[in-house]
């Protein structure tokens, strides 16, 4: 039995579905993503969990536990909103403590919990400052010792990283990552970055219209796609001749399919082509070794390992 | 902001003008010796302020007042909270009526409020009173008080609420904890308005204020009918000093801007 059991779960606002039939069993310790376009169902599946939404029909069963047979303040897990949702009336150091003040611990031991939340997410030194004197990612990061310092059953992320730069994001997914090695806490992220879903998690649940269109571990999803949809969502995919292939599978060789190559697109480490072929458009994304590389307009020839 | 053109500075300098200068023209003329409204002064005297003190009723409806308006202002603000949230967060039957329903005292001249609580508060015995009083100011005063609790509530992000939840609060905790002091900035500017207008009321009070329960207003109100001396007036500069000197400490403590707009900023 898993530890967390989502089973049969769904909801519907009025008329229309926004989960539909999921079910999901995320084992102890593990870092899963729940992955898809805007309006597929995620916030709504996490809020699920946490009890601010409930369910139409469908269970949820926590160590066995029937989850939604318990108020929202009793479930002990952890949330961190995409808005982050700190205190803006507290400091760092009292938006962390508030959890545990919530559960009675003593100022002491408090003190030194927080302390070191603060510390493990390299926050040390801004303890005393209003969440309004933070940037972004450091808002985000007191969200995240704020969650993790309750030793939460689980850690729910709803696309905590998304209001970051693209550096910042990057920095702070393997620091995310790496707070969840050292912790341990079983972890369900929400986002729409395919790139951040496939870099964090053990496995991913590919989202689509409320359902679960596939899950499976990256690699495997992304090799693998169960339908058409996870293959366009986990990337860029050519469909040539009913056959899913991706761009950085396809090479240009002596002999094989004939195309003009339309556009060149230099993205430093790696060429992007777009090839007109018999076939349709063709994506092509090559290494860039520091070799010559056919110019557009050149008549090249394509060829691809035949796996989906 | 934009910068203004000729046209509008000229035209906010006339505006300015026309607001400073009956408040000056009052505050100069209380300084006559005359035993009668003169102007311009040409003598100055101090003669009308040491007057005040012969007047003890002048200086009890001063007290008077301000107690009313603090308290009436202050229930205002009490039954604005659980209305004001309740209106932000949920959709329920009657939401609407009951916005309207606290709003409406502002569409009723208060003429018309003034008589129908003479005659409702001599039925219930309360004629008179200061809890007559006090009731009458709350409903003149209620939708200043919830009109900026719920601008406050509205601007309040339930998420924040939710996380508190999921820590393990219990509703009376994040009421304490979160809700109350993030509204809290809507609830002393909502205090202030409803205060400032209820000093202000006159057209109703005088209808239901008997002698012993007058508040300032009516007290000059009564005593302009029967005199021609400029008590008034430097009972006027008196109340005009005392408020300019609490905007001053306020501004310096809170800053007005914030206080009157009803903008919050939490922290310090
Ligand atoms: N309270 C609500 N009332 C009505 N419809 C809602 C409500 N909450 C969500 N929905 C609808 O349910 C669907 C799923 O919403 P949800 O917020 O779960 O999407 P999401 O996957 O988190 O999207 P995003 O990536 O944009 O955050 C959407 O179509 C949304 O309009
Ligand atoms: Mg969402």
């Amino acid at each position: 039995m898993a530890f967390l059991a989502l089973d049969n779960l769904s909801k519907r606002f009025g008329t229309q579905t926004a989960v539909d039939g999921l079910s999901l069993g995320v084992e102890k310790g593990e870092f899963i993503s729940l992955l898809g376009p805007s309006g597929c169902g995620k916030t709504t599946t996490l809020q699920m969990i946490a009890g601010f939404v409930e369910p139409s029909s469908g269970a949820i069963r926590l160590e066995g536990e029937d989850l939604l047979a318990v108020k929202p303040a009793k479930r002990g897990l952890g949330i961190v909103f995409q808005s982050y949702a700190l205190f803006p009336h507290m400091t760092a150091t009292e938006n962390v403590a508030f959890g545990l003040e919530m559960q009675g611990i003593a100022a002491a031991e408090r003190a030194r919990r927080v302390a070191d939340a603060l510390e493990l997410v390299g926050l040390g030194a801004f303890a005393a400052r209003y969440p309004r004197q933070l940037s972004g990612g450091q808002q985000q990061r007191v969200a995240l010792a704020r969650a993790l310092v309750i030793r939460p059953r689980i850690l729910l992320l709803d696309e905590p990283l998304s209001n970051l730069d693209a550096k910042l994001r990057e920095e702070m997914q393997i620091e995310l990552r790496q707070i969840q090695r050292t912790v341990g806490t079983t972890t369900i992220l929400v986002t729409h970055d395919q790139a951040e879903a496939m870099a964090l998690s053990d496995r991913v649940v590919v989202m689509n219209k409320g359902r679960a269109e596939q899950i499976a571990t990256p690699l495997e999803a992304y090799e693998h796609p169960a339908t058409a949809f996870v293959a366009s969502f986990l990337g860029k995919t050519n469909l040539v001749n009913g056959v899913a292939v991706r761009p950085e599978r396809i090479a240009f060789a002596a002999a094989g399919l004939v195309g003009t190559v339309r556009t060149r697109i230099f993205q430093g480490n790696h060429w992007l082509y777009q090839v007109d072929t018999a076939s349709g458009l063709v994506t092509v994304i090559r290494q860039n070794t520091g070799d010559a590389m056919p110019e557009e307009g050149a008549a090249v020839h394509l060829v691809w390992e035949a796996r989906a | 902001m934009s910068r203004n053109g000729p046209l509008a500075l000229a035209y906010h300098a006339l505006f300015v003008v026309f607001m400073l200068t009956p408040i000056l023209v009052v505050c100069w003329v209380a300084f006559t010796p005359e035993g009668f409204l003169s102007f311009p002064v040409r003598h100055w005297s101090l003669r009308w302020f040491y007057a005040i003190g012969r007047y003890p009723e002048f200086v009890s409806a001063f007290w008077r007042s301000l107690g009313l308006g603090a308290l009436s202002s202050a229930l205002a603000v009490a039954v604005s909270v659980p209305a004001a949230l309740a209106i932000a967060r949920h959709q329920f039957a009657g939401r609407e009526a009951m916005t309207t329903l606290f709003m409406s005292p502002l569409m009723i001249p208060h003429v018309v409020l003034g008589i129908a609580f003479l005659r409702f508060f001599t039925e219930i015995g309360l004629g008179g009173t200061f809890a007559g009083l006090v009731l009458s100011h709350i409903v003149i005063v209620l939708p200043f008080a919830l009109r900026l609790t719920l601008a406050s509530a509205v601007g309040l992000d339930s998420r924040i609420e939710h996380a508190a939840v999921s820590l393990g609060a219990s509703e009376a905790t994040v009421l304490k904890r979160i809700t109350l002091p993030l509204v809290l900035p809507g609830l002393v500017s909502g205090w202030a308005l409803a205060f400032i207008n209820s000093f202000d009321e006159v057209t109703m009070t005088v209808f239901i204020a008997a002698p012993g329960t007058e508040t300032l207003p009516v007290r000059m109100f009564l005593y302009i009918q029967d005199n021609i001396d400029p008590l008034v007036t430097s009972v006027s500069a008196c109340v005009i000093a005392i408020t300019v000197a609490a905007l001053i400490a306020l501004d310096r403590a809170y800053g007005l801007e914030r206080l009157l707009v009803g903008k919050g900023s939490h922290g310090r």
